[in-house]
Order: C-alpha cells, then sequence, then structure tokens
C-alpha cells in the first residue's frame, strides 16, 4: 500500500487546470464525440482571453452540430475510407511515415516513466490523443506520483511541442473541418501557453 | 525572496490568467476518464498491471471538484 496521504505531492490548482485541458483535446481527438461529450462541450464557458474566447466559439459550434455529423467530421478527418485527411501521428510528421525513430523514442520514453499503452488499443503510441493524455497523467499523477515540471517540459518538449503546433495548424485548416477547426486553434493556443509556461519554470 | 520562487509564482499567475478554467471539471469531468467506456486510447501503468489508474482518476476526479 502506497496511498500515504502525506506522500502525495499536492496538485495545485492551475495544474489541474492544465491537466483538464489536457484531457479535453486528449478527448477530442482520441475518439468521436458521444453524446455526453457533445453536451459536455456546449456548456463549456470560456473567458475574454484568446483560448477562452476561441473555447466559447466551439461551444457554439457544437450548439448547432448533431452527434452524426460531429461523428462523420472525425471520421473524415482521422479515419476516412483509406486513411482520414490528416495523419495525427509523431512519427508521421516528423518523418513522413508512421513507426520511425520519434515513436522509438517515445517508446523508450514511456518506458524509462513505467507507461505502457493498453492492449486494445490499435493505434501507435504517438497519436496526438495518447501524448496528451500522457501528459494529464504526468501532471496529476494517473502513472505515478505527479511528474516534475522539469520532467513535464522534458516529455512536452520531445513529442509534443515538435510537431503538435504544426498539426493544430492542419487542422485548422483542413477542408473537413468545422467543429475541429476550432479544436484546432484552441489547440494551437494551448500549445503556446504550454510552451511560455515551461519557460517561466526553467 | 530567491528568484525561484518569483518564476514558479509568476509561471502560476501565467496559467491562472491564460483562460483554460473554461469549466470542464464543473460540467463533467467524468465524460473525460481515462477510464471511461470511450474508446479513447487508455493507458495503462505496467508496473500495477492495470487497473490503478483507474483509481487513481477517480480519487482525483473526486478531489478536482471546484
Amino acid at each position: 500500500m502506497n496511498s500515504n496521504l502525506n506522500t502525495q505531492t499536492i496538485v495545485g490548482e492551475e495544474e489541474k487546470l492544465r491537466a483538464h485541458f489536457y484531457l479535453l483535446m486528449s478527448r477530442l481527438l482520441g475518439a468521436p464525440v458521444d453524446g455526453d461529450l457533445l453536451s459536455m462541450i456546449r456548456n463549456l464557458k470560456g473567458d475574454d482571453t484568446p483560448i477562452g474566447l476561441e473555447v466559447n466559439a466551439l461551444s457554439a459550434l457544437a450548439q448547432n452540430i448533431s452527434i452524426e455529423a460531429a461523428t462523420e467530421e472525425y471520421e473524415a478527418l482521422f479515419i476516412g475510407v483509406t486513411q482520414g485527411e490528416l495523419i495525427p501521428f509523431k512519427s508521421y510528421y516528423l518523418t513522413g511515415f508512421l513507426n520511425e525513430k520519434p515513436l522509438a523514442e517515445l517508446r523508450a520514453h514511456m518506458d524509462e516513466l513505467g507507461i505502457e499503452k493498453s492492449d486494445n488499443v490499435a493505434e501507435p503510441d504517438d497519436h496526438i490523443a495518447f501524448l496528451l493524455e500522457m501528459m494529464h497523467g504526468l501532471i496529476v499523477g494517473t502513472f505515478d506520483k505527479p511528474s516534475t515540471i522539469s520532467e513535464q517540459n522534458r516529455f512536452f518538449e520531445n513529442h509534443i511541442a515538435c510537431w503538435a503546433p504544426k498539426f493544430f495548424e492542419d487542422l485548422e485548416a483542413a477542408e473537413s473541418a468545422h467543429l475541429f477547426a476550432s479544436v484546432g486553434r484552441i489547440g494551437k493556443l494551448f500549445m503556446e501557453v504550454e510552451g511560455e509556461a515551461f519557460l517561466m519554470a526553467a | 525572496m530567491s528568484n525561484k520562487k518569483s518564476e514558479s509564482s509568476s509561471r502560476r499567475d501565467f496559467i491562472k490568467t491564460a483562460g483554460l478554467g473554461v469549466g470542464v471539471a464543473a460540467v463533467a469531468s467524468g465524460v473525460l476518464s481515462a477510464g471511461g467506456a470511450v474508446a479513447a486510447p487508455v493507458l495503462k501503468n505496467e508496473k500495477t498491471v492495470g487497473y490503478r489508474e483507474t483509481e487513481h482518476v477517480k480519487q482525483y476526479y473526486e478531489s478536482a471538484k471546484y
């Protein structure tokens, strides 16, 4: 048993905000929307920051889209008949191919952190949704105790910052993207916030 | 105070004012639970073979209600 509360690192409020945001982005990108997710997006409330305003725009778009239309959009973007419009994997973005060295580097880092992919997931580990979910886990301590900011920064720099901003730009501009164009803009802004925040901690 | 301290507090302030508080936790954090039934990628901790993170996520969401 290692649930001694005294030994747990306390995760601050601002870190929880980041963690929630990573999980939200991960969920949006990891699978088509379902009723619960769609109603959650419809109820999001941002403030008047750039991210907050874009979240409000996403929420407004979600109020005018059906689950079916949102699912079709997701499938056109990420699944397609043979493949979707976008290929949301680190290895693909950095080398033009899936399963290349950037994936091997990620797996080595995951080994070091004691993380592995669930057996029931077919996609390679470097899918954008996995990476964002791992950031969430590192922040809140899903896999072990919460990671330090510098450990989080190392993961972010090596596996996310090197390609995700470009991916989010592509998502924003994708032909099939309507609801997800907004997700792309939010993702891009979030990456900027994270990059800047890590610099402040360096 | 040391620089270290003021740097980390300016980082905290920066994050708090970056607009990330969009009501995710207040609305339906369960929807996003990594241990949920959705097809979202689910990661497991090999050290504990599987379901510890579900408990962790549950505890985390219990504690994150704010």
